[in-house]
């Protein structure tokens, strides 16, 4: 891989044509690097992304699929149940909108400990997947409370 | 009557930044300084206005006038002082005018130290600075109004703060982000005001660097800063998990540290004056981003802000400065490309450009992930989302490149060095780092992927050690005591020593992040008083809960657990819940046991189940967690090291700066 250069008087280098042509192909390698990397990282670990009354619209497709699903919680639906020493279950319904709640969607989250936030009107995304009868098993570390970051109470949409 | 004034002080500097830009386009017109002076002071102005504004909203917060709808919304009477004064900053539009008085000082303090220094681009950079001034200035004023009235009845109390956030960790956390953010835009101003004026010689680098290097150690703090307070008060043991609001502070961080390596060809080398130029206003093109992000609820985030109308003024600003800053870059192309090239692949300058790749690699997927939900439901209809496993597989790999060639870069020669030099360079530590390896699989660990980060860190950790050893004797070869050769070493070179502290930390957090992201164990179980549970080499012994009142309306539930580290006792954990009973809102504590190896930290699941014999808990061991701490500050004093300023290169600025002032003072485009 002989590569020749040459200077001018002043000392500067200026470049064969064939250096231009070995930076482009460079540069065209590492894009498809990055690119295989992006894609090769997607692939199984994406997630749809539905709210309850969207779930509900297309039940029979998701079912099993990996989803990622917001709501409300409904804070009277929070059920924690020991179930023996090393199990226990956390359950709550998830709706899109609190003032006026359409389809309620159970949530069940195993050896979950019952985060802080999960109180009536809390946004939750649940990372999981859902069976035929329509609960949505949470994946281990897959549940997640809207953390207040301000102090104010986000107004729930809807 | 505060608040009015208040609105009316926020209204002036609107008007002051406005009267800013204007008259800095006439000054530069007609190349009069009295203009430019003027258009100064106006958007010096806007600090002092500002912070009077920011004085009557604590006072307002501190007198609890629940009149004024913020007070009402983030504070209440039992909030304790320091909790009502940090509530400047604990809702959208109080954070919002905090964000203009950092945004206002950064200008000010820019304006009056640069004035004789950069006075040809002072024109153009009061312009630039203003048009982002007026745009947030005008937020504060006519979208989000934090004086404006609760219509109708005046509420007895407030709403107060939602006591997980009455943390330290919390409480600055936020405003180190808002002056890494804010701080950015500095650059930002010098860079495209070198762009308009067509001054594009090595003096905005020499300005913006500096003011980079501040705005990214703010930065830098506000990303440790809201890990550590993840870690403590969120439970879940963990202290980052690539949410999009975290990811919308990390994006601009890796291109302003991608900046901050590549500038130095620049000054060395005089090369990649284009992509600077690139970096820079990426960097700001990205906070503004980021700000959108977090502020307008488009990407689901599990951090939840108040939804209001600024999403869509956020987008259309973001639009105008993509388009001022690329007419600009366009306009001066020519003069942004260099005659030098790479001479060859093992040279420092490619060392640098390699990492730049890495970063701008890290810096896209992470962008790619963050944007995907929108990207996918562009193209799809349906909204697609990646989580964490996505960001680690993507980043993983490019991380440990990084790493590696933190090792190998300050190795290289300017020009061109020798593969041999740092074959023979490189060799030692190469297989002193495979004998640690050999030891960790003895010691039983199996995971390639960690067994490889672990030889690239010890590789690298290895190698920048002895930098700072080849330094040091070189100096002490002069007759230096050690002590006296180290401390030389570090003031007279504070930037690149300062640098290879930075990446002293950034290996010893990368030590502590491999340790507890592959080596942590969790587990879960309700115990009877007197039952234990193992964990690694701990041991705990639950001994029952007691019950009391604390502060105010607080019921405390607080557990005793003996803890025996193999077989010694090593003290008591008492874990609690506390639950504000006005409220409802239970706050989970953990209680850890903090060792150099590792964290034992217990919780317990639910408050509500907690009986006095009986409760669940969840406990983590999180090996080398505390690693990812002290790299942080490692990381932190580094920082200060680089941006300190050297005295006798300020001697020097300064009497280049007289003899330039002897020169003619002004030139226009």
């Amino acid at each position: 891989m002989a590569q020749t250069t040459w200077t001018t008087e002043q000392g500067e280098l200026l470049q064969p044509r064939s250096s231009r042509l070995k930076y482009v192909v460079g540069g065209v390698l590492i894009v498809a690097a990055l690119a295989f990397l992006i894609i090769n990282a997607m692939s199984g670990n994406t997630q749809l992304y539905k709210t309850v009354d969207e779930f509900y619209a297309e039940q029979s497709r998701l079912v099993g699929r990996d989803l990622r699903v917001s709501g409300y919680v409904l804070g009277d639906s929070v059920e924690f149940i020991q179930i023996d020493a090393t199990t226990s279950r956390l359950e709550f319904d998830i709706v899109d909108d609190i003032r006026n709640p359409g389809q309620r969607l159970r949530i069940v989250a195993e050896n979950e400990p019952m985060p802080d936030l999960l109180q009536h009107e809390a946004q939750a995304l649940v990372e999981g997947h859902a069976d035929a009868n329509g609960v949505f098993y949470a994946n281990s570390g897959g549940l997640f409370l809207k953390c207040p970051t301000r102090y104010e109470e986000a107004a729930p949409t809807g | 009557m505060i608040a009015d004034l208040g609105f009316a002080v926020v209204l002036i500097a609107f008007l002051s930044a406005i009267y800013a830009a204007i008259v800095s386009v006439i000054g530069a017109r007609r190349n009069d300084e009295r203009w430019v002076a003027s258009a100064r002071n106006a958007a010096v102005a806007t600090f002092p206005l500002l912070l009077l504004a920011s004085g009557l909203l604590i006072t307002l917060l501190l007198q609890g006038d629940f009149s004024v709808d913020y007070v009402y919304q983030v504070s209440s009477r039992e909030m304790p002082t320091y909790l009502k004064v940090t509530a400047l900053w604990g809702g959208q539009a109080g954070g919002l005018l905090f964000w203009n008085l950092l945004l206002a000082a950064f200008t000010a303090t820019a304006m009056l130290r640069k004035w004789d220094d950069q006075r040809p681009l002072m024109p153009y950079a009061i312009l630039v600075a203003s048009l982002t001034q007026i745009f947030f200035i005008g937020l504060v004023a006519f979208v989000e109004n934090p004086f404006s009235r609760i219509p109708g009845l005046i509420p007895a109390d407030g709403r107060g703060l939602n006591p997980l956030l009455r943390h330290p960790g919390m409480i600055i956390h936020p405003p180190m982000l808002y002056l890494g953010f804010t701080g950015f835009t500095i650059p930002y101003v010098f860079a495209m005001a070198a762009l308009i004026s067509g001054k594009l010689d090595e003096g905005w680098i020499r300005t913006t660097r500096r003011w980079t290097l501040v705005a990214w150690l703010f930065l830098s703090l506000g990303l440790i800063l809201g890990g550590r307070w993840a870690y403590d008060v969120l439970g879940w043991g963990g202290y980052w998990a690539w949410d999009p609001v975290e990811n919308a502070s990390f994006i601009p961080w890796l291109s302003g540290t991608a900046f901050l390596h590549s500038v130095i060809i620049q000054e060395k080398r005089n090369m990649f004056k284009g992509w600077n130029m690139f970096l820079v206003i990426a960097t700001y093109l990205l906070v503004i981003l980021g700000t959108f992000i977090v502020r307008s609820g488009v990407i689901s985030s599990v951090h939840s802000f108040a939804q209001s109308e600024i999403g869509p003024l956020f987008f259309g600003f973001l639009g105008l400065m993509i388009i001022f800053s690329v007419y600009w870059v366009v306009h001066r192309w020519d003069e942004l490309s260099t005659e030098n090239r790479l001479e060859s692949l093992l040279s420092r300058e490619a060392a640098f450009l390699f990492n730049n790749f890495v970063f701008i690699g890290i810096l896209v997927a992470t962008l790619w992930g963050t944007l995907y939900p929108i990207i996918s439901e562009l193209f799809t209809n349906e909204k697609v989302t990646v989580g964490p496993p996505f960001y680690n597989k993507v980043n993983g790999p490019l991380f440990v490149l990084l790493l590696l060639l933190m090792g190998i870069a300050p190795l290289t020669m300017w020009y061109r060095s020798s593969a041999q030099r740092i074959g023979m360079a490189i060799r030692w530590p190469a297989l002193a780092a495979l004998v640690v390896v050999g030891a960790l699989i003895a010691f039983g660990i199996d995971s390639w992927a960690a067994l490889l980060g672990l030889w690239v860190v010890t590789f690298s950790l290895i190698l920048t050690v002895i930098e700072f050893v080849k330094g040091v004797r070189a100096r002490m070869k002069r007759g230096e005591s050690p002590w006296a050769a180290f401390s030389n070493l570090m003031a007279r070179n504070r930037r690149r020593y300062g640098g290879y502290w930075i990446h002293l930390g950034v290996l010893v957090m990368a030590f502590g992040i491999i340790g507890s992201y592959f080596f942590q164990q969790e587990t879960q179980i309700r115990l009877r008083a007197g039952e234990s549970l193992s964990l690694g080499t701990y041991t705990m012994t639950f001994n029952g809960v007691r019950q009391y009142p604390g502060l105010d309306d607080l019921l405390i539930k607080e557990a005793n657990l003996s803890i025996t580290d193999n077989g010694r006792d090593v003290g008591t954990l008492t874990p609690r819940t506390e639950l504000y009973t006005r409220s409802g809102q239970p706050m989970t504590i953990p209680s850890l046991r903090s060792t150099i190896e590792e964290d034992f930290y217990v919780i317990m699941v639910n408050w509500e189940t907690v009986l006095a014999n009986e409760a669940t808990f969840r406990v983590f061991l999180n090996p080398l967690i505390n690693w990812v701490w002290a790299g942080g500050l490692i990381f932190v004093i580094g920082t200060l090291i680089a941006a300190w300023p050297s005295p006798a290169r300020e001697r020097v600025a300064a009497s280049a700066r007289r003899r330039i002032a002897l020169g003619p003072a002004l030139g226009g485009d």
